[in-house]
């Protein structure tokens, strides 16, 4: 037999443990008003790409950073650089990939 | 006694549960690291909303900005770009600012809108497990009717429009479809209203508009007054000065003056209202 002690700490303990299960899988709380940062890797290769696309168009580097940076405290170069491992993964076209890559260069040889 | 107290094993399962909850909810819930587009908080939509046309402004792809647009989950993405480049004027940013979120927007609307975000294409073909979202519209184009029109104005004749012949052909000028006095004792004064639509009739945001008198001119835009119309804007012109009219890419309208109204004790000031479309 358990003792009164143990029973009511298991008692606890599935209280826990359901607590959890609809806190986290049945009811998790629900994030509107998100930031640019907690986008998917997809969305934000994408975002990086119109960056590229922008940039490949009117040549500012210090504006293309700028735009970059919303997606994270990293610097620019890397957000770009994690935009174009992405870009590969999802087999973004190569043309796309390539300005990916001539955004992510431009950044590395500025500095950014 | 090794006998638990049903109800003290109740307050234990509870408070358990409540723990659970707090942590699972307060101390560490979900952590959200890859959500979509749709779910970006508004100001940040927005910005999206900038880069995607600008985007479209450097690539002229129609296609890949709809697909983009679509990720937003917006209803209608031209009302979103319209009322969004509408908030942008009336805060005082630049019409350059505001231009190429225009361009999109009548991009966008000089074309069918298929309500196919997800079709398949292979830009959309990039991102895996698209959420759902709501169609842009329905299939069928938007009708100038379903568009909110100005309804202040009272106008007791209308003037018939003349057929236009529709041509996609942008760049041409504005034609005058209508122009009238209204006399109206409640509303201002002089009042001079325009209206531009597009060749579809529909109202267009964000069009320059030039005043100029012996001596003075003024820029405004259609659009800042979204409750009236996208596509609508006024003027309050002075008695006794004459007005020309000249809307972006449209042939200046000379000799406007202010009519003078007839009324049971005299007369009052009229105003004179402009209908403006694109070829």
């Amino acid at each position: 037999m358990l003792s009164t002690p143990i029973k009511y700490l298991i008692a606890l303990v599935i209280g826990i443990s359901l607590g959890l299960l609809y806190g986290w899988a049945i009811d998790p709380v629900e994030f509107i008003d998100t930031t640019p940062e907690t986008l998917r890797a997809d969305y934000r290769a994408d975002y990086v790409l119109m960056t590229a696309e922008i940039y490949n168009s009117d040549g500012n580097l210090s504006l293309a950073a700028q735009r970059l940076a919303v997606l994270g405290s990293q610097p620019p170069a890397e957000i770009a650089a994690q935009g174009y491992q992405s870009a590969l993964e999802f087999k973004f076209s190569d043309a796309d990939i390539a300005l990916i890559q001539r955004l992510m260069s431009s950044l590395q040889a500025g500095g950014n | 006694m090794n006998r638990a107290n049903p109800l003290m094993t109740l307050i234990a399962l509870l408070a358990g549960l409540g723990l659970g909850l707090a942590y699972s909810w307060g101390i560490s819930p979900v952590s959200y690291t890859d959500s979509t587009p749709n779910i970006l908080r508004a100001d940040f939509k927005d910005q999206y909303r900038t880069i995607i046309a600008a985007a479209f402004a450097s690539n002229g792809d129609i296609e890949r900005a709809r697909a983009r647009l679509s990720l937003l989950g917006d209803n209608d993405s031209f009302q979103a770009l319209s009322a969004q480049a509408q908030q942008m004027l009336a805060v005082g940013r630049p019409y350059e600012d505001v231009e190429q979120i225009v361009q999109l927007a009548s991009a966008l609307q000089g074309q069918k809108i298929f309500a196919s975000p997800t079709s398949p294409s292979s830009y959309s073909a990039q991102f895996t497990a698209l959420p759902t979202l709501t169609p842009l519209v329905n299939a069928a184009l938007v009708d100038l009717t379903t568009i909110p029109q100005s309804t202040p104005l009272v106008i007791t004749t209308t003037t018939s429009r003349p057929t236009q012949t529709l041509s996609p052909t942008p760049g041409l000028p504005l034609i005058l479809i209508s122009q009238e006095e209204i006399c109206n004792s409640e509303l201002n004064s002089g009042l001079m209203q325009i209206t531009i639509l597009d060749e579809r009739r529909r109202q267009s945001p964000g069009i320059e508009l030039t005043i100029t008198w012996d001596g003075g001119e003024e820029h405004f835009f259609t659009g800042l007054k979204p409750e009236l119309g996208n596509g609508y804007a006024d003027y309050q012109m002075t008695e006794g000065v004459t007005y020309s009219l000249k809307p972006e890419n449209g042939n200046p309208i000379p000799n406007i003056i202010a009519p003078a109204c007839p009324a049971p004790n005299g007369s009052f000031l009229g105003g004179i209202k402009f209908i403006f479309q694109k070829p």
